[in-house]
């Protein structure tokens, strides 16, 4: 190699782990954006079936620290009651007639739909994925994410990011093998209490659900500091006694 | 100038559709305060569901069961009609709440109309904070892993193994959930007292009674492994203590297990003459099973279970040789029919030693969303008998349930399953939450 290929390789190098350092800080930036450390959320979760036909789901969510989120459902009847834990890992839903918290996986779906355990109980991004590459275009940066286990429900993450106010715009999720299983949009900026201002719904669709569509809608996120007996398989059935 | 208008022109455009961005998107917009509203929360809530299930049940005229309820001269298959209404409710204050779930059966069967009302829970709940919490009242513990049986839940009425997910009526207890959290490999350890008392009409089904119990269960989530140490102590039931455990070897693949010891257990044997008779002896019941999740989330199932307190096969020979002797008198319910010998044995869900239990199911098949054909069996491997259910369960829209399903019993005389009343039911359920 000669010498002036080698420092070409040596500074891309040095370029690029350098923009992946800055992505790895924009990526915390967008994950403080979509919300705080430690929170409350209220949500909607619509599903969209080709002839139009919908199903509402509305969740009261609680998450805290890096590896901690429980979510209730508040309806519809036929729902309500039911909660979910996710503890690093560990996801569990409780239904309330079976009476016991029983392991779930992250790529199932408690809802039906394209949303599944990992969507609704998602943890930070910068958590569960590191960034490999970063592209400035204009108005937008595109990070690349990969997985930083293989537990986590997708292997890579194509995320463009609004410049501005460092929010997704739009991330499409991939497997190991590449292949896109959703793509995530984010519409409407909102502003919510304690000043958080982030897009309000969430849109997904997928190859492998043609025609369908799900939909999340952040009716409420708000700032809350909770014990972390909160997030333990004893008080999961108990957490409506917080709301 | 013109440029200059042009550029206001623009400006304008452009302010308008970030100051009203629901002009831009009203496509797409959503109403965020009718979501708070749907989720407000309220001192006083209930709800519960309308069920109706029509069911056709064909019935096997030799089996020891049909002999004994109809004798010779009974129908081939009959129609059974159930109404049932479920109620649950809550009324919170603070740190106490009042919780109650009620159940209530109306039955047209072949003998006629019956009804049955029953409250499974009805609990008053002290919770100071989220690391304490005191429960008094009737209410269900449901102790233990396994997905089919439990050999842990010491506390708990049997499961109904054809209908795994449906609630059971609970027992009075006192009981209490002490909690902690902690960083690093143990996440959390939670201490469950448990309070049973047995008197003349308070728990009698539990056991003797005029004794004061206490069961335990001490939790840890350690090394992402659920870990439960229980016991059972009192004079209604001999002591018995046991551990479970769930983990998560892959994203889709769980273990769980559990194993208990049961004491001083009253066991039928059968002596080398082939008499039946009692001993008195210890026992280990356990299960084991796994869950497996493919891509296609197709579901899997499958449960080993041992059951020390069970009978073997030629126990199981011996009782129905016995049930149906000369001296039992079939097509009598006072006579000295079996129930009437071996009370507890032949009328108990699966009552014998060794089983296994296989479940698959395919969530959302062809794009039906809310669609899930399933198939579960039940193999008693003393006897070789079974029974297989395949069922479709569809809900068509918000709140409504619907099950169509087919219970097959397979076994030959003197088995198990081959002695059931019927040897097949298909029933189709309709489920309306509120």
């Amino acid at each position: 190699m000669k010498k002036w290929q080698f420092i070409l390789v040596a500074v891309s190098l040095c370029v690029g782990s350098l923009w992946a350092e800055d992505g790895n800080e924009i990526l915390k930036k967008v994950d403080r954006n979509l919300t705080p450390e430690s929170f409350e959320s209220y949500r909607q979760l619509i599903n969209i079936e080709p002839d139009g036909k919908k199903r509402e789901f509305v969740l009261f969510t609680l998450k805290k620290g890096n590896d901690k989120v429980a979510s209730l459902f508040l309806s519809p009847a036929s729902e309500k009651g039911r909660s979910t834990l996710r503890l690093d890992e560990n996801m569990w839903l409780f239904i309330p007639d079976v009476g016991k918290p029983i392991r779930i996986t992250s790529l199932q779906s408690v809802v039906g739909g394209v949303f599944n355990n990992s969507d609704i109980m998602r943890l930070d991004y910068h958590v569960e994925y590191a960034v490999e590459q970063t592209e400035d275009s204009g108005d937008e940066y595109l990070l690349d994410l990969k997985a930083r286990t293989t537990t986590v429900a997708y292997d890579r993450l194509r995320m463009r990011v609004d410049k501005k106010n460092l929010v997704p715009i739009e991330i499409e999720c991939f497997t190991a093998s590449g292949m896109l299983i959703k793509t995530l949009y984010f519409k409407q900026m909102t502003t919510f209490d304690d000043g958080i201002t982030r897009p309000a719904v969430i849109e997904t669709d997928s190859p492998l659900y043609e025609g369908f569509k799900s939909i999340m809608v952040y009716a409420k996120i708000q700032k809350r500091e909770l014990a972390d007996e909160v997030f333990t398989l004893t008080f999961l059935p108990k957490i409506d006694s917080i709301r | 100038m013109k440029q200059w208008l042009h550029l206001s022109a623009v400006a304008v455009f452009l302010t308008l559709l970030s100051v009203f961005p629901v002009l831009a998107q009203e496509e797409d917009e959503i109403d965020l305060s009718q979501i708070m509203k749907a989720a407000e929360k309220k001192s006083l809530s209930g709800g519960g569901f309308l069920e109706f299930q029509p069911s056709l049940i064909g019935l096997n005229r030799d089996s020891f069961f049909y002999q004994l309820n109809f004798g010779d001269q009974g129908p081939k298959r009959v129609g059974q009609y159930d109404f049932r209404v479920r109620l649950e409710g809550s009324y919170e204050k603070r740190t106490v709440g009042l919780y109650f779930t009620g159940d209530g059966l109306l039955r047209k069967g072949f003998q006629g109309w019956d009804s049955r009302a029953r409250l499974f829970e009805g609990y008053l709940s002290l919770r100071l904070n989220p690391r304490f919490t005191l429960d008094a009242g009737k209410k269900t513990t449901k102790w233990g892993k396994g997905y089919a049986w439990n050999p842990v839940a010491f506390v708990d009425r049997p499961k109904d193994p054809e209908d795994l997910l449906e609630a059971l009526e609970g027992f009075y207890v006192v009981s209490a959930d002490i909690t902690r959290s902690f960083q690093g490999p143990l996440k959390t350890l939670a201490f469950t007292p448990v309070l049973l008392p047995v008197l003349e009409n308070l728990n009698s089904s539990f056991g003797k009674p005029g004794h004061l119990n206490f069961a335990g269960k001490v939790y840890f989530l350690l090394w992402n492994t659920d870990i439960d140490f229980l016991f059972l102590t009192g004079e209604s039931r001999t002591t018995r203590f046991g551990f479970d455990f769930s983990r998560n070897l892959k994203s889709n693949l769980e273990i769980h297990a559990e194993w208990a010891w049961l004491t001083d257990l009253e066991r039928i044997e059968t002596s080398q003459d082939g008499r039946l008779s009692t001993t008195v002896s210890d026992e280990m019941s356990a299960l084991v099973g796994l869950r497996y999740l493919t891509a296609s989330e197709t579901n899997f199932i499958a449960e080993y279970y041992h059951n020390g307190a069970g009978f073997g096969q030629r126990e199981s020979e011996a009782i129905f040789e016995q049930a149906k002797s000369p001296s039992a008198v079939p097509g009598s319910r006072t006579g000295n029919s079996a129930d009437a010998v071996f009370p507890p044995l032949l009328g108990i869900p699966n009552p014998m030693r060794d089983y296994l239990y296989f479940r698959t199911s395919q969530k959302e098949p062809f794009d039906i969303l809310y669609f899930t054909p399933e198939f579960t069996s039940i193999f008693n491997l003393d006897d070789g008998s079974c029974q297989l259910i395949p069922g479709l369960t569809y809900s068509p829209q918000t709140n409504l349930l619907m099950r169509l399903r087919g219970i097959f019993l397979v076994g030959s005389e003197h088995t198990e399953f081959g002695e059931k009343q019927s040897n097949y039911r298909v029933e189709f359920r309709v489920r309306y939450f509120f």
